[in-house]
């Protein structure tokens, strides 16, 4: 698994000749092996930037990305990077288990069969392996997005609102879903989001983050043991945490 | 299904209502000499000799504008992928290709006759408009990936090529069949055109001898079978173009 370290990083883009916007500003940030982080702050507050530079899509425009000390390219050659982002992103000409497949093809392997149809089954997909994206629901689609981003064992895996577009039952069943794979592979993760209960509920740690530029307000670490469950939801001490959350998003002036 | 077979029954009506107007006109002497009725184009195709003649002109003509369109299409689609892998050349490359299109098959006609004989040059006045057309219409295509699918493969470390492979080429596809629809048409009129310049047979001669003997309803016969042979194909790429579409949707 893979340590994260980012310092000083900041980020601006060029919109016009002389339009410069400031996505992120001196960022510190460390994550340990093994940690789920949510990323929980405002729309356009420089989430995805975040996810972004770690996946080495994009550089930042001073200080460093560090991703097990190593320039997050590497890791990228590597292919040990594991990224699903907010809408799927299936190549639709293939089925559920050729879309599985490309990671393989991409590292120059053989699809190793027995390992896709575990993981398969893992999200919940066993029965849908020959379905094309557009036979299936928003999110089965998610669902086979990640299964995809899990393939290679990678080290770190990006999860960019994955489950933004789905409603809020599909949504819940996603996130005991995801805490289940995750609790078996224990891979560090970064996830962001939108939903408060949904950081809270997955992640070891809740980065808070200010409007534009971006910048950690808050660090929470989320006291809840594993597994989580629909009980722990409904914990008045999770209630508690939430409604705090919530309030440090809300713009204070 | 009952709005798909309405499409059909107006579609039909259509063609009746053109038709009827042709015969109508015809029968008037609406258009002159030079335009027959309908029905007497049609009946050119009851006489055994010259049903024959319009269909080997056919096989001839067809033969000219597929290969043509075989040959601009392949050499597009390889330029095309050559500008994509080697992005230092697709200026060049684009210029090359405005170059071809301009060259006017009026003008190239001649010289092609004596350079690659009378065979050849309806194969290459189809070939030519097409290599212009599938190398936009694969360019466009090979860069129509989603944004989402090429960050995917940035992060997931593919090479050029495999980018090429699993993503760029099948992303092209549904361009490459509407430029392919189109081409069909192209490459049957540069086939025409070619053999006018003195092919052995096809149909682009059997307008030629018919105008300069007026024998007008075979000349309009033969036209007619240009057109059929445009539309059909026309027709049944655009049916594979929305079979993709359903795939993908
Ligand atoms: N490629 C880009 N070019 C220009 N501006 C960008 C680009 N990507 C992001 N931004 C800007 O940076 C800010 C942060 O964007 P983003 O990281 O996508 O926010 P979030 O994911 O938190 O909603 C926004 O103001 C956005 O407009
Ligand atoms: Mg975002």
């Amino acid at each position: 698994m893979a340590t994260i370290q980012l310092t000083n990083v900041s980020k601006e883009f060029r919109l016009a000749r002389d339009k410069r916007v400031l996505a992120l500003s001196a960022m510190d940030l460390t994550i340990a092996e093994g940690e789920f982080i949510a990323l929980l702050g405002p729309s356009g507050c420089g989430k995805s930037t975040i996810l972004h530079l770690v996946a080495g899509l994009d550089e930042p425009s001073t200080g460093t990305v560090l991703v097990d000390g190593l320039p997050p390219k590497d890791l990228q050659a590597k292919q040990q990077l594991g990224i699903a982002f907010q809408e799927h992103a299936l190549l639709p000409w293939r089925t559920v288990e050729a879309n599985l497949e490309l990671p393989f093809q991409i590292a120059g392997r053989t699809p190793d069969r027995a390992h896709i149809a575990g993981l398969i089954e893992l999200v919940g997909l066993k029965g849908f392996e020959t379905a094309r994206p557009s036979q299936l629901s928003g999110g089965m689609r998610q669902r086979a997005s990640i299964a995809r981003a899990l393939c290679l064992d990678p080290k770190l895996l990006l999860l960019d609102e994955p489950f933004g577009a789905l409603d809020a039952v599909t949504r819940r069943f996603m996130n005991l879903e995801l805490q289940r794979i995750w609790q078996q592979k224990r891979i560090t993760t970064i996830l962001v989001t939108h939903t408060v209960e949904e950081a809270i509920f997955l992640a070891d740690r809740v980065l808070v983050m200010s409007g534009r530029p971006g910048r950690i307000l808050r660090e929470v670490t989320v006291p809840f043991p594993r597994p989580r469950t629909v009980e722990t939801m409904r914990l008045e001490a999770f209630h508690h945490l939430v409604d705090n959350l919530t309030l440090s998003l809300e713009p204070s002036d | 299904m009952t709005n798909r077979l309405q499409q059909l029954a107006y579609r039909l009506l259509g063609l009746l209502l053109l038709l009827a107007l042709w015969q109508l006109a015809g029968k008037r002497h609406l258009g002159g000499k030079t335009l027959p009725a309908f029905t007497d184009v049609a009946s050119v195709f009851t006489v055994n000799f010259r049903r024959a003649l319009l269909l080997r002109s056919a096989i001839a003509t067809s033969t000219s504008a597929g290969l043509g369109l075989l040959l601009g299409a392949t050499l597009g689609c390889l330029t095309a992928l050559t500008a994509q892998l080697l992005p230092a050349l697709s200026p060049g490359l684009n210029r090359l290709a405005v170059v071809v299109n301009a060259l006017p098959s009026i003008a190239l006609g001649p010289v092609l006759i004596i350079t690659a004989g009378r065979q050849a040059t309806p194969i290459l006045l189809a070939a030519i408009p097409v290599f212009f057309l599938l190398y936009v219409a694969a360019t466009s295509g090979l860069h129509s990936a989603d944004s989402r699918l090429t960050q995917l493969f940035t992060a997931t470390g593919a090479t050029r090529f495999q980018r090429l492979r699993y993503l760029d080429t099948p992303s092209a596809i549904p361009a490459l069949l509407s430029g392919l629809k189109l081409g069909v048409t192209t490459a049957m009129i540069g086939a025409v055109v070619g053999e006018w310049f003195g092919a052995p047979t096809g149909l682009g001669i059997v307008i030629l001898n018919t105008m300069q003997n007026f024998q007008i309803p075979l000349m309009w016969a033969a036209v007619l079978v240009v057109a059929t042979i445009s539309l059909t194909a026309y027709g049944l790429i655009g049916v594979l173009e929305r079979s993709v579409e359903r795939r993908r949707a």
